[in-house]
């Protein structure tokens, strides 16, 4: 029973943790506390794996996500300015009215469609279960196919990167279709 | 038949994308890139060919890499379907990036790169290959778009769709993790088993159904955005305006043959059950709400655009809503006969219009150079008598895209329609008739402009291009155009046996229940 009640309070702060941070990310308009927020939320789910069973995986994410991601996000933000606030902006209200109650209304939709015990039954962990040879067994085995194709997502993504970074080089033609008429107005590009 | 060649086009995809690379980095004079991109496209496709005129890949080969790639004739198809329209793509980079100053190799790389992310895609069968297909194809798709950074439309572009094209996969991602809790599975071929036997009890218990109701609705999302369907085309005038014009038929064409791939594969297949495509409780009244929301709101915004490009895309954006139709009929009641019929007239509208959009934006690059852009209507005007060789292939595929004959949009419609008549959906195929009579109006704008205006005294004046490139590429879209306008029935042949190809049953190997957090394990 003790431990019954442990694992639900466990997970209760774990919870409450993520969420608070998840929704500090999105809320705060300084970017430092957004991108502390984040860290909180990484940390939590983190802490979530570890009750699942699943050390080698928390320790990746607080070594990769934490460690690495979120000290990147830093560099970028103290890079551009730590004083680079979101300035308020009133364009399209009413548009984000509208999109918050819809995107309300199908979260809550979503939240009592899932209240309700909905998922299939897996069965119990066997033993040696989120280790890491278990992880390296899956990921060498079944998951191969998944594994070796996600270099190229990689790939792009480093192809990517080196291509719009290298964009910045001086682009002789800076006005061209579009900005070399007379500029269409704005509300044309909003229909 | 080994393995290696029922991989063969993603291998040539990757190894010429990879040396066209090293070639730009290396070589000590100017390599041919553009040519070198368009041969890789061209033998990618020519082997995906020659496995299919073998016969396809036999299910024991297909076995060592499905569900996550699954090689039948279905995915050969998409795969030449997406070579051809790179192919023509890559040569009209070869023209348009030397032109306007922005001649960077890595832009064939990424585009040869998002390629195999589309093939991936179109040929994922479990939804991890899928989403790291989506990812692939979408980061190189962002890139392209955002190419041209210095340049504010392109980078509001860029920005713009790589915003909401995270927002949508996440909530696509949503959808497949929901999925998995609520089937215990998360290839397509297990879903629909899990569906089907209700050995999950989905279909005794509500509950656990309104979880798949929801999952299927969270993917919809993310595929709806990638066709860009009403109302998830926010982005889409905006990024295919800003992008360089090579990348605008790049995506066009080679993002919407995967997204439809996709599309076609987990609404008919994994979401293919008696609950889920039922008109009652499914996916197809969805489906068809949104093709008619998608044809009527992109033609009459269409019609009141004064930029070519921007005609373009929210024609794009129509079309999309033309394919949603076939969805419709490909579904076709649950009848197979219908289905059949309906998911031929899909992938046949799908190849035609590969070849139209693309040609159709080639011919745009073709009717402008440096500094003398073709934007506006009224700088087409009098282009016909001034440069009848620039104006003719235009005329060409605007008419393809009106769906006119001789050419290949006539039959592209004209099966579409009737595939939606025969499954029941008359009222379907009026609505998406009407909007081709809308759709004509600002098309056949474009031929009167060419030939029947004379420019205002002082106006800005188009000047066309010169580029073997870009001859090379309308020459060979023009070609297929009135080939298949002409004599369709090879191809409508083709599109039939892959439809047929489509969710068939290869055994698929016993595998035992994951644990639910090896899925995450994978993607750390």
């Amino acid at each position: 029973m003790m431990d019954f009640w442990l694992e639900r309070i466990y997970f209760g702060v774990c919870a409450a943790m993520a969420i608070a941070g998840a929704i500090g990310t999105v809320a705060f308009p300084n970017p430092i506390r957004g991108a502390m927020s984040l860290l909180f939320t990484i940390v939590a789910i983190a802490g979530m794996y570890l009750q699942l069973h699943a050390p080698f995986l928390a320790a990746i994410q607080l070594i990769v996500y934490a460690g690495a991601v979120v000290v990147l996000f830093l560099f970028v933000i103290m890079l551009i300015g730590p004083a680079a606030t979101a300035t308020r902006d009133a364009r399209g209200l009413l548009a984000r009215a509208i999109g918050g109650l819809a995107a309300s209304a199908v979260s809550l939709q979503i939240i009592l469609v899932l209240s309700r015990k909905v998922f299939a039954r897996v069965p119990v962990a066997q033993g040696g279960f989120g280790s890491i040879e278990s992880i390296g067994d899956l990921l060498f085995g079944e998951y191969l196919v998944p594994f070796e194709i996600s270099s190229f997502l990689l790939m792009i993504a480093i192809v990517g990167a080196v291509a719009v970074a290298r964009g910045k080089q001086p682009d002789p033609q800076l006005a061209d279709e579009g900005e070399t008429k007379a500029p269409k107005p704005t509300a044309e590009a909003h229909p | 038949m080994s393995l290696w060649f029922a991989l063969s086009p993603l291998i040539v995809l990757t190894f010429g994308g990879l040396g066209l690379m090293m070639a730009d980095a290396f070589s000590k004079t100017r390599s041919d890139l553009a040519l070198g991109s368009f041969l890789t496209f061209t033998s990618a496709g020519l082997f995906a060919l020659a496995l299919w005129i073998m016969g396809g890949v036999p299910a024991a080969v297909m076995l060592k890499v499905a569900p996550y790639i699954v090689l039948d004739k279905f995915t050969l198809f998409f795969t030449a379907t997406i070579c051809l329209g790179g192919a023509i793509s890559s040569l009209l980079a070869g023209g348009y990036l030397p032109e306007h100053d922005i001649d960077r190799g890595e832009f064939y790389a990424l585009m040869i790169l998002a390629a195999i992310g589309a093939v991936l895609l179109a040929a994922a069968g479990d939804f991890l290959s899928l989403f790291i297909g989506l990812e692939t194809m979408s980061l190189g798709v962002y890139c392209m778009t955002g190419f041209r950074r210095t340049n504010p439309r392109s980078a509001e572009g860029a920005l713009k769709y790589f915003l909401l094209g995270s927002f949508a996969a996440a909530l696509m991602l949503y959808g497949g993790a929901l999925i998995y809790g609520a089937t215990g599975s998360t290839s397509i071929e297990g879903i629909r088993t899990a569906l089907t036997s209700g050995e999950f009890g989905t279909l005794r218990d509500p509950s656990r159904l309104a979880t798949v109701v929801i999952a299927m609705v969270l993917v919809l999302v993310g595929l709806a955005f990638k066709i860009s369907a009403v109302p998830f085309h926010m982005w889409t005038p905006d990024a295919y305006q800003g992008a360089p014009t090579p990348a605008t038929a790049f995506m066009s064409v080679v993002v919407k043959a995967a997204a439809v791939a996709t599309m076609m594969r987990v609404l008919l297949v994994a979401f293919g059950d008696k609950a889920s495509s039922s008109w009652s409780s499914g996916w197809p009244p969805v489906i068809a709400g949104m093709a008619v929301l998608t044809m009527l709101v992109a033609n009459f915004i269409a019609l009141r655009q004064e930029n070519v490009k921007r005609m373009l895309a929210y024609s794009s954006i129509a079309h999309a809503g033309y394919l949603l139709v076939g969805m419709v009929a490909a579904w076709g009641q649950g009848n197979e006969i219908v289905a059949g019929e309906g998911r031929a007239a899909l992938l046949f509208y799908m190849l035609q219009y590969t070849v139209t959009q693309a040609g159709a934006f080639g011919a745009l690059i073709l009717c402008g150079s440096k500094g003398k852009e073709a934007v506006t209507y009224e700088d087409l005007a009098g282009l016909g008598r001034r440069h009848p060789g620039a104006a003719l292939p235009f005329a060409l595929f605007i008419i393809s895209l009106a769906g006119v004959p001789p050419t290949a949009g006539f039959f592209g419609k004209l099966y579409l329609f009737r595939a939606a008549v025969d499954g029941g959906f008359t009222w379907l195929a009026i609505i998406g008739l009407l909007n081709s009579a809308l759709g004509a109006y600002y098309y056949l704008r474009v031929l009167v402009f060419l030939y029947m205006k004379e420019p205002a005294p002082g106006a800005a004046q188009a000047t066309p291009m010169k580029s073997g490139y870009i001859y090379g590429a309308l020459a060979i879209a023009a070609a297929l155009v009135l080939y298949f306008g002409i004599l369709p029935g090879k191809a409508l042949e083709m599109a039939a046996s892959a439809g047929k190809s489509l969710g068939a049953k290869i055994e698929v190997r016993e595998v035992p229940t994951k644990m639910p957090d090896t899925a995450t394990a994978a993607l750390p």
